[in-house]
């Protein structure tokens, strides 16, 4: 996430830190630059020749409802992608090792495929244009309306934090100068958003999801080759770590401190595999809206299969480089405090380092345009997500509900700009004051799990009413906040929130998200209990059990969405088994 | 309303360009060797990596060539 909730999770306190602590990684020739010349060229291209199909709101807000299943997934699965995941979780493999996988898998794939095949259906079939969408037609004007400010609020402030993190890591990758990139990257992003809606920010995507595995999957290969296989691999961490807990998935799990995460099995299965992961992956809009520009309900159902097949492969890019440089370096990367003090590598720059120790021009060039790709399709991701929530769930709902479609779509092209400029505004702010990213990062997730649990009564209860869906909503996220702030005043009480003093940070995120899950469903069911339900007729098209959903009859085994979420699930659960 | 150019095409051109211009580097590499050279540029990975990206571009841009069915 860079999106916020797995980069919230994933311990990087202190981005600012990465800036100071080391010197310039790379140089790049002008074969490099041309590299990223290129692609800079292609996507303000795509832009400007998206401008004349993107004219009516579908057009814009929802890509025409026109993707294929394969362009819908990949773009699901890519708005995820970007670089700072990529560093960051690169970055905690080397520091956790093989356990960082959880995030790709179980805090993953199963969450997705619920997604295709449960919650789609009823995404698709109410036309809803967003995730506040569906509230405002399930539970009315209170849950949809916290939902909106809350997602419009943080998406552009995360967009601004990721422009900044972009700019610190080609300050320390390139040496770039800091406004250089800023002003570079956000003005391409507005040109392309503004132009071609969601269609061009999904185009992106798309392409940014295969530039990543064309600059990043040299890196594993040569480092295999360079490790002398797997098994030596293995071997090596155990020997130079002088522990074997770093490449086991499962089997270390039985315990708070027998792992390196600090984290046990009924955290990472329930808190991370469910709430954290199902919250994520099935109620953030920025994903869900990608989903939603699909051509037809299988295609939808597909789209979220699709992405999950592909997101099982991406440890291969991602952690995998973090278990090899574990092995292959011939120095020690460490915590970013001490990089600042002492001016070694941190683990957040563990990419850039294989990158560099494996790539020569051309090569180079190509994975730092996959970073910078990344960075950008995600502030694209979240510029297009804000103007949506915006235009339809903010200024449409309150300000303006009797506008034009055109009206909408010009509010959407200047929400588009508004955004990226309050963005480049964050960017600056957080230049200034680098503990707020943090503080953000963290405000992101607050609203997540609870709001997976009221989406999630809202589709399968239908006795959950307006009442009910909006307190429970606002208490979810007010016990989150306030789990938080305790543990920051008061660190012992760790154990009460994660039920260990052995806890770490990761544990304390997990923990705290499956209370506020739970606190949020509590809720609603007893405020529903106690008002009055909304009439069944009125819930039709919403909800599990009243709707009806278009049998997949008239398709073949191997077209339904059902089978190949079957044979997904059998490989995620064959990996796990191999890696336990 | 004018034909929308396949994305697939898009990024078979990037893929293509890419390939293209990272195999003729890791040629020229072949009689100008880098000083210092990466890990293992032996194998020469600009060769076989700018290869595989020229026939995935290459196989892209004609399979979503604009105005195909």
């Amino acid at each position: 996430m860079t999106h916020a909730l797995l980069l919230s999770l994933s311990a990087h306190p202190g981005l600012a830190a990465f800036a100071a602590g080391g010197q310039r990684l790379a140089r790049l020739n002008s074969i490099d630059i041309l590299v990223i010349a290129i692609y800079f060229a292609m996507v303000v291209y795509i832009g400007f020749y998206l401008k004349g199909t993107s004219n009516t709101g579908q057009d814009f807000f929802l890509a025409g409802r026109e993707m294929t299943s394969w362009i819908a997934g990949l773009s699901f699965v890519s708005a995820n992608l970007g670089s700072l995941e990529l560093m960051g979780w690169a970055g905690s493999a080397y520091q956790y090792g093989i356990l960082a996988t959880h995030w790709y898998w179980i805090g993953a794939i199963p969450a997705m495929l619920f997604l295709g095949i449960v919650m789609m259906p009823f995404y698709y079939i109410s036309k809803t244009h967003s995730v506040p969408g569906y509230l405002q037609l399930r539970y009315g004007q209170g849950a949809s309306a916290l939902s909106a400010v809350s997602f419009a609020l943080m998406t552009i402030l995360m967009s601004g934090i990721n422009m900044y993190s972009m700019a610190l890591v080609m300050k320390v990758v390139l040496g770039w100068d800091l406004n250089f990139s800023i002003w570079v990257s956000s003005v391409t992003v507005a040109v392309y958003v503004a132009l071609g809606g969601l269609k061009s920010a999904i185009f992106n995507e798309v392409l940014q999801f295969l530039l990543i595995w064309a600059g990043a999957l040299a890196i594993p290969v040569l480092g295999l080759i360079d490790a002398g296989g797997w098994s030596n691999l293995r071997r090596q961490i155990a020997t130079n770590l002088g522990r074997s807990d770093y490449v086991h998935l499962w089997s270390t799990l039985g315990h708070f401190n027998t792992n390196p995460m600090g984290v046990n099995w009924f955290g990472i299965v329930f808190g991370l595999g469910f709430v954290v992961s199902f919250g994520y992956w099935t109620t953030d809009f920025l994903v869900v809206q990608r989903v939603l520009s699909a051509d037809n309900l299988r295609s939808a159902r597909m789209a979220p299969v699709i992405g999950a097949a592909f997101k099982m492969a991406v440890p291969l890019i991602v952690i995998l480089p973090g278990l090899l440089a574990l092995a292959v370096l011939p120095f020690p990367l460490v915590g970013q405090d001490v990089a600042v003090h002492t001016g070694q590598h941190s683990y957040n720059e563990v990419l850039p380092l294989m990158l560099v120790r494996y790539c020569g021009p051309g090569l180079l060039g190509l994975g730092v345009t996959a970073l910078i790709a990344g960075f950008m399709s995600g502030m694209a991701g979240n510029v297009s997500a804000f103007s949506t929530v915006w235009t339809y769930d903010l200024y449409g709902a309150f300000l303006n509900r009797k506008a034009s479609d055109r009206h909408y779509v010009a509010m959407g092209r200047w929400s588009t700009l508004l955004g990226v400029l309050v963005s480049v505004g964050t960017a600056y702010l957080v230049q200034h004051a680098a503990s707020i990213m943090d503080y953000v990062q963290q405000l992101f997730s607050f609203f997540v799990a609870p709001l997976f649990g009221t989406v999630i009564l809202g589709m399968l209860w239908k006795r959950a009413t307006k009442a009910g869906g909006f307190w429970g909503l606002l208490c979810g996220t007010t016990t989150s906040i306030g789990l938080w702030t305790w543990v920051r005043n008061d660190p012992s009480a760790l154990r009460y929130v994660a039920m260990s003093a052995s806890a770490k940070d990761m544990a304390e995120n997990i923990y705290r998200a499956l209370w506020a899950w739970l606190v949020c469903v509590l809720v609603t069911v007893v405020v529903s209990l106690m008002t009055e339900a909304r009439p069944v007729k009125e819930l039709e098209g919403l909800v599990y059990g009243i709707t009806p959903i278009p049998r997949e009859r008239e398709e073949r085994w191997h077209q339904r969405p059902v089978v190949w979420a079957g044979i997904v699930t059998v490989i995620f659960v064959g990996l796990n088994l191999l890696f336990w | 309303m004018r034909e929308t150019l396949s994305i697939w095409w898009f990024a078979g051109l990037l893929l293509l360009a890419y390939g293209v211009i990272i195999l003729l580097t890791g040629i020229w590499e072949l009689s100008h060797p880098l000083v210092p050279p990466p890990v293992l540029n032996r194998l020469h990975p600009a060769i076989w990596w700018g290869g595989v990206l020229t026939l995935c571009g290459l196989g892209y841009c004609v399979r979503f060539r604009p105005g195909r069915r």
